[in-house]
C-alpha cells in the first residue's frame, strides 16, 4: 500500500491535531471520531461504450452518497480506464469492471484463481489486491482434487470466503440476446448452452439450413484483429478460431468438457497421466493427415518462452509427452490439475507441424508467434478459411471432409458497427444470425414480433458486471467497509433501472449459468441502506453532519 | 519547372513536419498500447516482451529516427494490434475511403455550384426563400441522424438499397476492379455516398450563390446584356466561369477533410474506411498504424492542393500569367 503524504495533508493534519489538543475539552460530548473519509471517484466504461454499466455507476454514487461519501463518477475511454486500473493498480479506488463468458470459463478455475490468488496480485488478474491466506489455500486445491463431490465443496468454500469478505460489489449476470431467421434454419438444430447462449461451436456445426440460403451471416460488432492459432486478442477472434482450428476436447453444450480430436481421454487414478487416443482419418485442410506429432506439437511449441506467450501457461504443468504409437499421446503432469481438460485440452488449437515448425524457426530476434500473419489459415477443424476482408467480413467454408461436417455451406462474419442497422440487416436477410447484439434486448424482442420470422434466445452470461474496490487503499482494505457499500447497493433496483431487467442479480464469481459449481448459499444478499450504516457503525465508522469519518483513531491516508 | 520542384519541396517539409509531430503527439497521450492486451498479459515477463516487441524500450529519439528512417523508404512500420504492415492495413481501406469521398463531393459540388448559380440567378424571388433554408438544414442536420433516416427509407422501407458494408456477404469477384464497378459495390454505395453529399451540398451552394451575386454585378456580365448574349449564355460562359474558382479551392480541402472525417458515415453504414480505422487505431494506442495513416491522409492532402493548384491555373488566365512572368 503507498502511502502519498504531500505537503498540504501533512499542513491538514497538523492543524487537525492542533484543533484537537484545543477542543480536547469538549471531545467527551462528540463521539469520537476519525479523519472524515476522503471524496472518492468511481471509474467507468463512458456512456456510449457502456450505458448499462454507466447508469449503474451513476446509481451507484448516489447510493453511496447515502451513507456519506462524497462520490463521483468518472467514465474512461476503454484503453484509459485499462491503464488506470490494470496498469497504475495503486491510483484508483473503485471501479466498474465485467467479466466475459467465454468457453473454457465454464469451468470455475479460471475465475477461483486467477481473479483473487494472491500470486496474481501484482500484474495479473487480481486487480482489486485482495488476498486471504485460506482462499488461496482453497483456489490451489480445487486445482489438485480430482473427485468432483470434493472439488465442489471448495469451489462452493471459495464462493463463501468472496462473499464473506466482498473484495467486488457483485453486480448482475447479463442476460444475453441472440436471434436467427427460423424460416432460414431449422430451429431444433440450434444449440443453446448454458452460460453462452446459442453463439457455441456446437450450433454452427449443427445448425441446418431449410432452404436455399445456406450461408450463415452473422455480426460482430468489432473488428477482427488476428486469426492465428497461437494468438487471441479479442472475442471475435476466438469465435472464428475455434472453428477452424479444432483441438483435443471441446466444451459440449452441458458445459463439460468431451472428447472431440481425441476419440478418449482416459486418465491414471492420481490424476498425472493423461492418455488421448487420436481419432483416425482427420486431415489438415491442405490434405496433409493430422499425426501425433502434430498433436505433440501443438502442445510444445507453447511451452517455450515467447513464443504463445498466452497459452504458455496452460502447458506449463506438462512435464513430457510421449506417442507410444501412432494413434497415442501420453501427457504427464507435474501435478494433478481438475480443469486440464478444460483449460489445457479444450483450449489449445491443433496446428500443423508442417507449416508451424520452420514459422516457428525462423521467427526474428523478439519476435512471437503471435505477429505471424499467414497468408492463408490451414486448420483441421469443420470450417476452412476462405478469406478475410478488413472492417468487413470473415468468410469460412464448410470442411466436406471433416468427421463432423458442419450443414450450411459458409459461415460470414460480418463487422456491423450500427446496432439498429443490424436489426434492419437481420430483417431484410442481409444477416440471417445476431450473434453480437450490444443494443436494448427489447428493441431486438419487438422487432422480432413484428418480423414474425425471426427467433429471439435468450441466456445468463457466465460473466458479469461488478464495482471493484481497490483492496490496496484505505478504506477499501477493511472488509467491514466493502461489506457495507456493497449491502447499500440494492441489486434489484440495479438489474431493473440500468439493465432495463435483462440480467439477473449476481453475488459470486460462479455464475448461476453454471449451477453445477454456483453456491446458492451466496445468493439473495441481503441489502439495504439501513443495514449498510449498521455494519458501519459496528466497524467504528460514524456519520456526522452527513459526513462519513473513519474509526476513532484512524486518519486519512490519500487526504487531499 | 522550377515552381514545381520548388512545390515539391515545400510538400516534402510539411509532410516531415505533420509526420513530426504525429510521433510525439500520439505517444504524449495519455494510455499504453499494452492495455489493449490486458486479456492475455498475465506476467510481468510478457509484458516486457510486448513492450520490447513494440519497440517501446528504446529512447523516444531512438524511436523517433526509426520511425523516419523508415517512413522514408515507404516502410510506416507494423501495427501493434493487427500485426501487420501498417502500409498494407491501410491501403485495403483507402480505395473504399476515396471512391466514398470522391463520389459524394462530385455529386455535392455539380449540385450544389448548379442550384447556387441558379438560386443566385433568381434572387429575390420564391426559389430563393424555398431553396436556401432547404440547403441550410440539411447542412446543418447531424450525419448520423441523417444516415439514420436514409436507413430507415431507403434501406428498411423501401427496400431499394442494402443497409451496410461496401459487398453482399460473401461475394467474390474477380479482382479489385471487378469489385469496384460492380453493381454490388455501387448499390452498397449509395447511400453512404448520398449522406455525405447532402452532408455536404451546402458549402458549395452557399459558396456559388454568394460569388454569383458579385460577379453578376460587374461590368463584364452588363458588357455581355448590352451585346446581346442570351442568359444562358451569360450565366455559364461568363458568370458561372469566374464564380466557380472558390467552389474548386474549397472542393479540394474539402476532399482533405471528408477524407479523414467520414467515421460518422463509415459507423452508420459499416463502410470499411480509413475514418474507422484511424478511431480504432488511437483508441487502442496502436502508434505506428495511426500515424501511418495519417501520414498517408497528409500526403493525399498535399497532393490534391497542388492539383487545386493546378486546376487553378486552368480555370483563370490571371494566375496563369502572374505564375510564368
Amino acid at each position: 500500500m503507498t502511502t502519498t503524504l504531500n505537503r498540504r495533508g501533512i499542513l491538514r493534519r497538523t492543524a487537525a491535531i492542533g484543533l484537537a489538543l484545543g477542543l480536547s475539552g469538549m471531545a467527551a460530548t462528540a463521539q469520537a471520531e476519525g479523519d472524515p473519509v476522503r471524496s472518492i471517484e468511481l471509474l467507468s466504461r463512458t456512456q456510449a461504450a457502456n450505458p448499462q454499466q454507466y447508469q449503474a455507476a451513476e446509481l451507484i454514487a448516489q447510493i453511496w452518497g447515502g451513507l456519506g461519501l462524497d462520490v463521483s463518477v468518472k467514465a474512461l475511454p476503454n484503453t484509459q480506464l485499462s491503464d488506470s486500473v490494470w496498469y497504475n493498480r495503486d491510483t484508483w479506488d473503485t471501479t466498474m469492471w465485467q467479466m466475459v463468458g467465454r468457453p473454457e470459463r465454464s469451468d470455475p478455475d479460471e475465475f477461483v484463481y486467477n481473479l483473487f490468488h494472491s500470486s496474481t496480485a501484482p500484474t495479473g488478474y487480481n486487480f482489486v489486491g485482495w488476498t486471504n491466506e485460506e482462499y488461496d489455500k482453497v483456489a490451489e486445491q480445487q486445482r489438485l482434487v480430482i473427485d468432483p463431490e470434493e472439488r465442489l465443496a471448495l469451489i462452493t468454500r471459495a464462493q463463501e470466503i468472496v462473499n464473506e469478505n466482498q473484495p467486488y460489489a457483485f453486480l448482475v449476470y447479463p442476460t444475453k440476446v441472440f436471434a436467427f431467421d427460423k424460416t432460414v434454419f431449422d430451429e431444433t438444430t440450434v444449440v443453446e448452452q448454458p452460460g453462452l447462449g446459442i453463439k457455441n461451436f456446437h450450433t454452427f456445426s449443427n445448425i441446418t439450413p431449410l432452404g436455399e440460403q445456406t450461408d450463415l451471416i452473422m455480426n460482430s460488432s468489432n473488428e477482427l484483429n488476428a486469426l492465428n492459432p497461437f494468438y487471441i486478442s479479442g472475442a471475435s477472434d476466438s469465435w472464428m478460431t475455434e472453428l477452424i482450428w479444432d483441438r483435443m476436447m471441446r466444451i459440449g453444450p452441458d458445459g463439460l468438457p468431451k472428447p472431440w480430436a481425441a476419440e478418449s481421454v482416459e486418465w491414471n487414478d492420481d490424476g498425472t497421466v493423461v492418455t488421448l487416443t487420436l481419432r483416425d482419418g482427420m486431415m489438415w485442410h491442405d490434405g496433409e493427415p493430422v499425426t501425433v506429432e502434430d498433436v505433440v506439437f501443438s502442445f510444445t511449441a507453447p511451452q517455450k518462452d515467447m513464443v504463445a506467450p498466452m497459452y504458455q501457461p496452460f502447458v506449463s504443468d506438462i512435464t513430457s509427452i510421449e506417442t507410444p504409437d501412432d494413434k497415442t499421446v501420453v501427457m504427464t503432469l507435474a501435478k494433478p490439475n481438475a480443469a486440464f481438460e478444460t483449460s489445457t485440452l479444450a483450449k489449445l488449437n491443433l496446428a500443423p507441424k508442417h507449416i508451424w515448425e520452420p514459422i516457428l524457426d525462423n521467427l526474428a530476434e523478439g519476435e512471437s508467434a503471435e505477429s505471424v500473419v499467414e497468408e492463408t489459415r490451414i486448420g483441421s477443424g469443420p470450417f476452412k478459411y476462405d478469406r478475410w476482408i478488413t472492417q468487413q467480413e470473415v468468410v469460412l467454408s464448410a470442411n466436406e471432409d471433416h468427421w463432423a461436417t458442419p450443414k450450411i455451406d459458409r459461415l460470414i462474419m460480418r463487422v456491423v458497427l450500427n446496432v439498429e442497422a443490424g436489426l434492419g440487416m437481420l430483417r431484410s436477410g442481409e444477416m440471417n444470425f445476431m450473434s453480437d447484439y450490444t443494443g436494448d434486448p427489447q428493441l431486438l424482442i419487438d422487432a422480432a414480433d413484428a418480423d414474425g420470422d425471426l427467433a429471439v434466445i435468450e441466456g445468463v452470461d457466465i460473466g458479469f458486471q461488478y464495482t471493484a474496490f481497490n483492496a490496496r487503499r484505505a478504506p477499501f482494505d477493511d472488509p467491514a467497509f466493502r461489506k457495507a457499500l456493497s449491502t447499500a447497493i440494492n441489486r434489484e433496483m440495479i438489474r431493473k433501472a440500468a439493465w432495463n431487467g435483462f440480467a439477473e442479480t449476481a453475488n459470486s464469481h460462479v455464475s448461476i449459468a453454471l449451477p453445477y459449481w454456483h453456491a446458492e448459499g451466496t445468493d439473495n444478499m441481503e441489502t439495504g441502506m439501513d443495514l449498510a450504516k449498521e455494519i458501519l457503525t459496528e466497524a467504528g465508522y460514524s456519520i456526522v453532519d452527513g459526513k462519513l469519518h473513519y474509526p476513532d483513531g484512524v486518519t486519512e491516508p490519500f487526504a487531499d | 519547372m522550377k515552381y514545381i520542384l520548388s512545390r515539391l519541396l515545400h510538400m516534402f517539409l510539411v509532410l516531415w513536419a505533420v509526420g513530426t509531430i504525429l510521433f510525439f503527439m500520439f505517444r504524449l497521450m495519455p494510455g499504453t498500447p499494452l492495455a489493449a492486451f490486458i486479456d492475455n498479459t498475465t506476467t510481468v515477463e510478457q509484458q516486457e516482451a510486448l513492450i520490447r516487441q513494440f519497440g517501446l524500450d528504446k529512447s523516444l529519439g531512438e524511436q523517433y529516427w526509426l520511425f523516419m528512417t523508415n517512413a522514408l523508404q515507404g516502410d510506416l512500420g507494423q501495427s501493434f494490434f493487427f500485426k501487420r504492415p501498417v502500409t498494407e492495413i491501410v491501403m485495403e481501406v483507402l480505395p473504399n475511403t476515396i471512391i466514398l469521398t470522391m463520389s459524394s463531393l462530385i455529386v455535392a459540388y455539380i449540385f450544389g455550384a448548379l442550384a447556387g448559380a441558379y438560386l443566385a440567378w433568381h434572387r429575390g424571388s420564391w426559389i430563393e426563400g424555398v431553396g436556401i433554408p432547404i440547403a441550410l438544414t440539411t447542412r446543418a442536420a447531424p450525419e448520423f441522424w441523417l444516415g439514420m433516416v436514409m436507413l430507415a427509407i431507403f434501406a428498411f422501407g423501401l427496400g431499394w438499397f442494402p443497409a451496410g458494408g461496401a459487398n453482399t456477404s460473401g461475394a467474390i469477384f474477380a479482382n479489385e476492379w471487378a469489385r469496384i464497378f460492380s453493381w454490388d459495390y455501387l448499390s452498397h454505395l449509395a447511400l453512404p455516398a448520398l449522406t455525405l453529399a447532402i452532408y455536404l451540398q451546402g458549402l458549395p451552394l452557399l459558396l456559388m450563390r454568394s460569388n454569383m451575386l458579385e460577379v453578376l454585378q460587374e461590368e463584364f456580365i452588363t458588357m455581355g446584356r448590352m451585346k446581346g448574349l442570351s442568359n444562358r449564355t451569360i450565366l455559364l460562359n461568363h458568370a458561372a466561369r469566374n464564380a466557380l474558382l472558390p467552389v474548386a479551392t474549397a472542393f479540394a480541402l474539402g476532399i482533405g477533410s471528408a477524407i479523414g472525417g467520414n467515421v460518422v458515415v463509415e459507423t452508420v453504414f459499416s463502410w470499411p474506411g480509413i475514418g474507422r480505422l484511424l478511431v480504432n487505431a488511437v483508441a487502442a494506442s496502436d502508434y505506428p498504424l495511426a500515424q501511418g495513416a495519417f501520414l498517408i491522409i497528409t500526403f493525399v492532402l498535399i497532393i490534391m492542393n497542388f492539383i487545386a493548384d493546378i486546376t487553378y491555373h486552368l480555370l483563370d488566365p490571371r494566375v496563369r500569367f502572374a505564375a510564368s512572368s
